[in-house]
């Protein structure tokens, strides 16, 4: 490849110039791999209301699941698959597969029955002074082995 | 030499200085040493993510949600051909990174690359640890950067640009990603940003959130979280080595502090959020800043060596 330095000064302002374009768009307006990193920007309350997935064995006993048996291995884009489900009234069908990976895997082997459920905690009450907030039951589903 | 062909290409005045300053010199081998290592990276990054991608390309057009280049596309394909097209993209990453037939597999080795994961960035998360990847290979791809070290014969004159520019331009858009990261929490937030309470916020969130999800937790997030005054100062060392970014270019000193610095903030990401930016965390963001051809240079010098005693048979010329 022989550069020359037009073709250098080109190609430099180009890219330069592609990677600070997100500036003249709304920060949240964002994309890959031109991004507007904001992140980490936007104020966010302590307290939130997620959907999430969990075991329950036969004794009631509670089995936190890993990301990968919701959908995908990255946590944020594992609760974008609940959220998409419940958004399209798809809950059942994901705790049908979600059930169906845990019927799978030796480590689940005591878990019985997978709850979705809308949980409300406090990130610091919750992480820090070990309070819970409320559970809403959304659905639930055996695990068929 | 390369200073004064700049002096005859660029008359004197402000464009000529700037033009010498973007076009210093830089032996082939830096440039070598970083398309080696970004390859390396990207061919780790990409193919450890094969089963991934796939799982992810399985998710349908119920999370369909498309990003970047994948906007062309009216829906999602199938996950058979996405699995395939980020095969191929391993291979060509391959002949990236030993220099084969540079001029034609680097820049299809980036759009693969491009493509591969903006497609997996498609389905309602944007991954924000590999932009600079992406960015990275594109620059590389677009420039001479297998003149040496590499399978392709080296050329029998160095380009008229030289080599020095390209590492300028990579140090300058990893520069950009952070200045744009510091822009963004300024827009968004002001200067309010800087009380800590936010960025304790976001953290405590990110945290409650891998509880939830049974990921990991943070190893310092809990005891930090109980004692808020600290982030007032993370927030301040935040803003202030994002703004101070552009420095890179500028200052080659204060710039292998800056990425110190930059490092240090990755690994306490790491601490307080278990968010990995494996990118930065090896080094790899902050390589245009360093001499990056050293140590590949002793470990080439070695495997010359051992060659030299009869270990294997010389390649054939050409």
């Amino acid at each position: 490849m022989r550069t020359n330095r037009v073709t250098a000064a080109v190609v430099s302002i180009a890219l330069l110039g592609a990677t600070l374009e997100p500036l003249f768009r709304k920060p949240w307006d964002d994309s890959f791999p031109l991004s507007t990193y904001a992140m980490f920007a936007f104020k966010q309350p302590t307290k939130l209301t997620m959907e999430y997935a969990f075991g329950v064995t036969a004794s009631g006993e509670r089995h936190t699941l890993t990301p990968q048996i919701v959908g995908s291995g990255e946590v944020l884009q594992a609760l974008t698959v609940i959220a998409r489900a419940k958004a399209q009234n798809e809950l059942p069908r994901l705790c049908a597969q979600i059930a169906s990976r845990v019927a799978d895997l030796g480590r689940y082997a005591d878990v019985t029955e997978i709850r979705i459920v809308s949980g409300t905690h406090d990130a610091v009450d919750y992480l820090v002074r070990h309070v819970e907030g409320t559970e809403l039951p959304r659905i639930s589903c055996k695990v068929n082995r | 030499m390369n200073g004064k062909r700049a002096n005859s290409a660029m008359p004197g005045g402000p464009l000529g200085r700037i033009a010498d300053w973007w076009f210093l010199p830089a032996p082939a081998e830096r440039l070598a040493a970083v398309r080696i290592l970004v390859g390396t990276f990207a061919l780790c990054w990409v193919c450890g993510r094969l089963m991934e991608t796939y799982a992810v390309a399985q998710l349908g057009r119920s999370h369909w949600m498309p990003t970047g280049v994948i906007d062309i596309l009216g829906a999602p394909l199938p996950p058979a051909l996405v699995l395939v097209i980020a095969f191929v993209t391993c291979v060509l990453i391959v002949c990236f990174t030993l220099g084969v037939q540079y001029r034609y597999t680097a820049p299809l080795a980036a759009a693969g690359v491009l493509w591969t994961l903006s497609y997996r960035n498609s389905f309602g998360m944007i991954f924000h640890t590999e932009n600079l990847l992406v960015l990275h290979m594109i620059a590389l791809a677009c420039a001479p950067a297998a003149d040496a070290w590499a399978i392709d014969r080296a050329p029998e004159r160095p380009p008229e640009a030289g080599y020095g520019w390209i590492l300028k331009l990579l140090a300058a858009v990893t520069a950009a990603t952070y200045l744009m990261a510091g822009i963004a929490k300024l827009r968004i937030a002001g200067v309010a940003w800087l009380d800590g309470e936010q960025l304790r916020n976001q953290i405590a969130v990110d945290n409650l959130r891998k509880a939830l999800l049974g990921d990991s937790i943070a190893p310092l997030a809990t005891p930090f979280l109980d004692h808020p005054s600290g982030f007032t100062v993370f927030s301040v060392m935040t803003i202030g080595l994002e703004l101070a970014a552009p420095i890179v270019l500028f200052l080659p000193r204060l710039a292998r502090l800056w990425a110190l610095g930059a490092w240090g903030f990755h690994v306490g990401v790491v601490l307080l959020m278990n968010i990995w930016f494996p990118y930065p965390l090896i080094g790899l963001a902050y390589l245009p800043l360093l001499r990056a051809e050293r140590p590949l240079a002793w470990v080439v010098a070695r495997w010359r060596r051992w060659r030299s005693r009869g270990n294997v048979p010389p390649i054939a010329p050409g």
